[in-house]
């Protein structure tokens, strides 16, 4: 009864009611909406960025990543590519050969990181033949040809069978000389990615550094993401003389962005819930004071402080839940249209394209945060009902009864 | 044993500078079954004397104690339970739970007190026919008439089977047929229940009707009258 008496106890002044509710909703949805917008822009920075280049897990030479030394290759590169073909939840394997060197048009000259692949190989580890907005990646069978992004094509002045020049050093350090036609004209959603890697077949490379085939990194792409620690393990046990690392070892500001996403939501709803707590207990002291007779009264025939102080919590609970409930749940229904359908930033896909992330926006929510917010709401609505609670538990019945 | 006993019973207000005596060397016994008025003009302290006798109001001097039992002795919840269980209320304003109806209203009483849903909705609804009221057991307060929700209110202080009823100006804010009326109901409730009522009032049809009356003027006892048989 005490229960029902603070339900219908919410509902005595409805308006009042109903502006904390829909505010409570309104702040709840807000937090929770723009939170499943950052978390999906964090995931879609993570899943273009694996499409493009990164891949799942990559190998090298131990200590390879740090100095970038030509001279630094795997090993029977090749034959380790084949092996790992055949590893359980391996869907594709794709061996790089890797040269920090310069791009020189009669434009101008840019500094570029030479990705050397083949091409039927890599077009199954990254996105980059999708994502031609001109040429043909299929080019790249032919001898000499390269594939460059929108961004360096723009700095370099080049357009397609454009005549573009490599230059780096090579294995016997000595600087090598290679001459291209663009192929191909890229556009990923990096604009930096874009501006600084190309594509070229890597037979050319091993040419033009009058070298057998090296391979500087292999990039491995899984059919499921879960499966990345234990092909991990397989890897590092098989290759204990290789570096074995995931995307998130290799990129951990990327793996860190991601994972701080959640963990901003959280943030985010908190301060909301924080701004709305005052509201809450506005409301209810204005509750109070309206029954400031009654609770009086209540007093005096015999009902126990902490019975009203609990009845009082109980109003505010019912109260915030309602709200807060309303909120998750016009979330949940909003955030699973349009992580189906998308969101179109493209308005402002140029800055979006400086942190890697798509112009269209996929928004999610785990549902474990629907479930932690639950429990932050009913918090929120306990802290916001003590001081009107321990207000009301004050009163003195004699004088209370006299009031109008 | 007398049900009330009071001695030498004193309130001060602001006993540092100026004391302002609500109550002053108050002496007098109530025995079951009385039909009693403390009446007095505005300010004499009769609705401060009746709050000292519920348990409302603390006192600075003297001793009531109620049912062989020393008020002062009590903590703050033994307080609340003693009214809840001996003491029952009727106000001038009805103090009615709005959003409860008749029967819950009444009820509660008795779930303060623990009573099973069983027990204590038969015993609601027995009331509420003992006052006339079986006709309105699931109307809001809103929906009662003055005189009506007053009746509410005698049942709800009788549910928790009290030793006596505080009912302070119970006819103030009720027209002449209701507060007749409620009356009727008091006194043939107190003969034959045996229902022990005191009342703070200035309505002479209480006075009338009451069996002794207690006179206080400025916080003293001008004096106790009995009724004329």
């Amino acid at each position: 009864m005490l229960t029902a008496l603070a339900w219908k106890n919410i509902w005595r002044n409805k308006k009042r009611s109903l502006i904390v509710i829909v505010a409570l909703a309104f702040g709840l949805w807000g937090g929770l909406f723009s939170g499943a917008v950052m978390i999906g822009m964090g995931e879609s920075m993570v899943n273009l960025a694996i499409e493009r280049n990164l891949s799942h897990i990559q190998i090298h030479k131990p200590f390879y990543t740090r100095d970038r030394d030509i001279k630094a290759y795997i090993p029977d590169g090749l034959e380790i590519v084949g092996a790992i073909k055949k590893i359980k939840y391996v869907r594709n394997v794709s061996g790089r050969t890797l040269i920090e060197g310069m791009a020189a048009s009669p434009a101008s000259t840019y500094g570029v990181q030479i990705i050397g692949i083949n091409p039927a190989e890599a077009k199954n580890t990254t996105s980059i033949s999708k994502q031609l907005i001109s040429g043909s990646y299929d080019e790249l069978s032919k001898k000499n040809r390269i594939i460059i992004g929108q961004k360096l094509a723009k700095r370099l002045n080049l357009k397609i069978r454009s005549k573009i020049v490599l230059s780096f050093e090579g294995i016997h350090e000595s600087i090598v000389y290679n001459s291209c036609r663009v192929a191909g004209i890229y556009k990923t959603e990096s604009a930096q990615f874009d501006g600084m890697h190309v594509f070229i077949n890597r037979n050319d490379l091993f040419r033009a550094l009058e070298s057998k085939p090296i391979i500087h990194e292999i990039a491995i792409r899984l059919d499921k993401e879960k499966n990345i620690p234990q092909v991990l393990r397989i890897l590092k046990k098989q290759y204990p003389r290789l570096s074995v690392q995931s995307w998130e070892e290799i990129a951990p500001e990327i793996a860190f962005l991601s994972d701080s996403m959640e963990n901003f939501t959280y943030l985010f709803v908190a301060i909301i819930l924080f701004a709305l707590v005052f509201g809450i207990t506005n409301t209810m002291l204005m509750s109070i004071i309206d029954r400031i007779r009654e609770f009086g009264v209540l007093i005096a025939v015999g009902m126990k402080r902490m019975k009203i102080f609990i009845m009082i919590i109980l109003e505010t609970v019912f109260l915030s839940v309602t709200g807060g409930l309303s909120g998750i749940l016009i979330a949940a229904v909003t955030i699973d249209y349009w992580s189906k359908a998308g969101i179109d930033l493209s308005i402002i896909s140029a800055s979006l394209e400086s942190f890697g992330v798509s112009a269209m926006l996929y928004p999610e929510l785990p549902l474990s945060m629907y479930f932690v917010l639950s429990i932050m709401i009913i918090l929120a609505a306990n802290i916001a009902a003590l001081y009107p609670a321990v207000k009301a538990i004050h009163i003195k019945p004699a004088q209370a009864i006299r009031t109008y | 044993m007398a049900l009330i006993e009071i001695s030498n019973l004193t309130k001060i207000y602001n006993t540092t500078s100026v004391p302002v005596y609500a109550v002053q060397n108050v002496n007098f016994t109530i025995e079951k079954n009385e039909f009693t008025a403390i009446v007095g003009p505005s300010g004499s302290g009769k609705t401060t004397l009746l709050n000292m006798i519920g348990g409302l109001d603390d006192y600075t001097e003297g001793k009531i104690v109620v049912d062989g039992v020393d008020l002062s002795a009590l903590k703050a919840n033994q307080l609340v339970d003693f009214r809840l269980q001996k003491i029952g209320f009727v106000f001038q304003a009805y103090n009615l739970i709005p959003v409860f109806s008749a029967k819950e209203n009444v009820e509660f009483i008795m779930l303060l007190q623990g009573v099973s849903k069983e027990e204590r909705e038969g015993r609601a609804v027995k009331l509420l026919k003992q006052v006339g009221l079986e006709a309105k057991i699931d109307t809001r307060p809103s929906q009662l008439s003055g005189g009506e929700q007053q009746r509410v209110a005698v049942a709800r202080a009788l549910a928790s089977k009290p030793s006596f009823v505080l009912a302070d100006e119970p006819t103030a804010n009720l027209d002449t047929a209701s507060a007749e009326s409620l009356l009727d109901l008091m006194e043939e409730l107190n003969k034959k229940s045996g229902m022990t009522f005191i009342f703070s009032t200035h309505d002479p049809r209480v006075m009338k009707r009451a069996r002794r009356i207690v006179t206080l003027v400025d916080g003293k006892i001008a004096k106790i009258e009995e009724a004329k048989a």
